[in-house]
């Protein structure tokens, strides 16, 4: 069974439901890891629990022509991270804050993002104002380094929609960081 | 100045506790047997018919100390309960709305046809339970010989329950 794929464990699990702890070893640590890196270690363990139970429940509707269950698994936890906007932008801001204060010496930077003269908290908030059809694929593009088709899994929208939602969330930053711009999304 | 890049910047890895991993394995693995036990049902099922699905079943939970099976429930577009299946020690319920499959609730027909007999851990306190909930006792609380003791209630649509504890 361990060299089967995502789609034949969960065939399996239907008439032998222990299988199912398969997909957990072979994905929970990715999840708490993505999960930990929008709202914090200690809700992302609390969620990774309720995704898989979630998973697990309806691991029916799994669709069997997909090599993989994890952007599936994304997509869920996507969801339940609705439920906890206040700790990501907490989160989002903590992160501001300690990204600007190693600047100098964070290569992921560049000179590019420095001569730009845009504050990293900027940034923070200016990706918290996103709306979430917009949010959730900047972040897991940018973040979890989704790929088009795999985002389309997770978000269950045409590879198409991803696509436009991904550059409206662009444009929409860039619009926000203009140093000059005042316009501002619906404050939330 | 790309915003994706912008955005990679802001990318931070919360520190896990590698021990989370085997609590959630843990947590799973019971979710898993929990939800595994329902489906080695018991071989006979009553179901029975009611006005108030939604209600029978809190009354039940709350008056009996009955479970709802978790993923028995069936909702209809108005988002009333259905029909879904309560347990008890090794024992299962179906509850259903009255009409399906030809059955009516006392409460409609003004009769029961029938009565369901349970046997529980501690009579007293399930017969004080009940009481506190509302149900109408319609045999009270006695020794019956040396065999066991009994209750007998009816729920809040007058199905007739049979609560007993037998005597080692």
């Amino acid at each position: 069974m361990s060299d089967s794929s995502d789609a034949e464990v969960i065939g399996r699990s239907l008439s032998e439901p222990e299988t199912f702890g398969l997909i957990y070893d072979r994905h929970a640590a990715t999840l708490l890891r993505f999960l930990g890196r929008r709202a914090g270690a200690k809700i992302a363990e609390g969620l990774v629990g309720e995704l898989f139970r979630i998973a697990f429940e309806r691991r029916k509707a799994f669709d069997p022509s997909r090599e993989t269950a994890l952007p599936w698994l994304y997509g869920i936890g996507s969801r339940l991270l609705l439920k906890h906007r206040r700790s990501e932008a907490r989160r989002l801001r903590a992160s501001a804050r300690l990204a600007a204060d190693s600047q100098p010496t964070d290569r992921r930077m560049g000179a590019a993002a420095l001569d730009a003269r845009v504050s990293i908290s900027r940034v923070a908030d200016a990706i918290d104002s996103l709306p979430d059809e917009e949010r959730e694929p900047l972040l897991l593009f940018a973040w979890e380094e989704l790929s088009y088709q795999h985002m389309a899994e997770a978000l269950e929208l045409p590879i198409g929609t991803v696509r436009s939602r991904l550059n409206r969330a662009r444009a929409h930053l860039r619009e926000l960081l203009e140093p000059s711009g005042k316009k501002r999304m619906k404050p939330r | 100045m790309n915003p994706i890049d912008l955005t990679k910047a802001l990318r931070r890895d919360a520190a896990f506790d590698p021990a989370a991993l085997e609590r959630g394995k843990a947590a799973l693995m019971t979710m898993i047997q929990q939800e595994v036990q329902p489906m080695r049902r018991p071989t006979i099922v009553p179901r029975l018919p009611y006005e108030n699905v939604g209600a029978a079943l809190s009354f039940l939970e709350r008056a009996f100390g009955f479970r709802e099976v978790p993923t028995a429930r069936g909702v209809r577009a108005d988002g009333a309960i259905d029909y879904t299946m309560v347990e008890f020690g090794g024992g299962m319920v179906g509850l259903g709305a009255q009409g399906a499959h030809g059955a009516f609730s006392p409460k409609t027909v003004g009769t029961t046809t029938q009565y369901i007999t349970v046997d529980v851990d501690d009579i007293d306190t399930h017969h004080e339970r009940a009481v506190a909930s509302g149900a109408e006792i319609v045999s009270r609380l006695h020794d019956h010989l040396r065999e066991y003791r009994v209750y007998e209630a009816l729920d809040l649509e007058g199905h007739r329950w049979r609560f007993l504890q037998w005597f080692r």
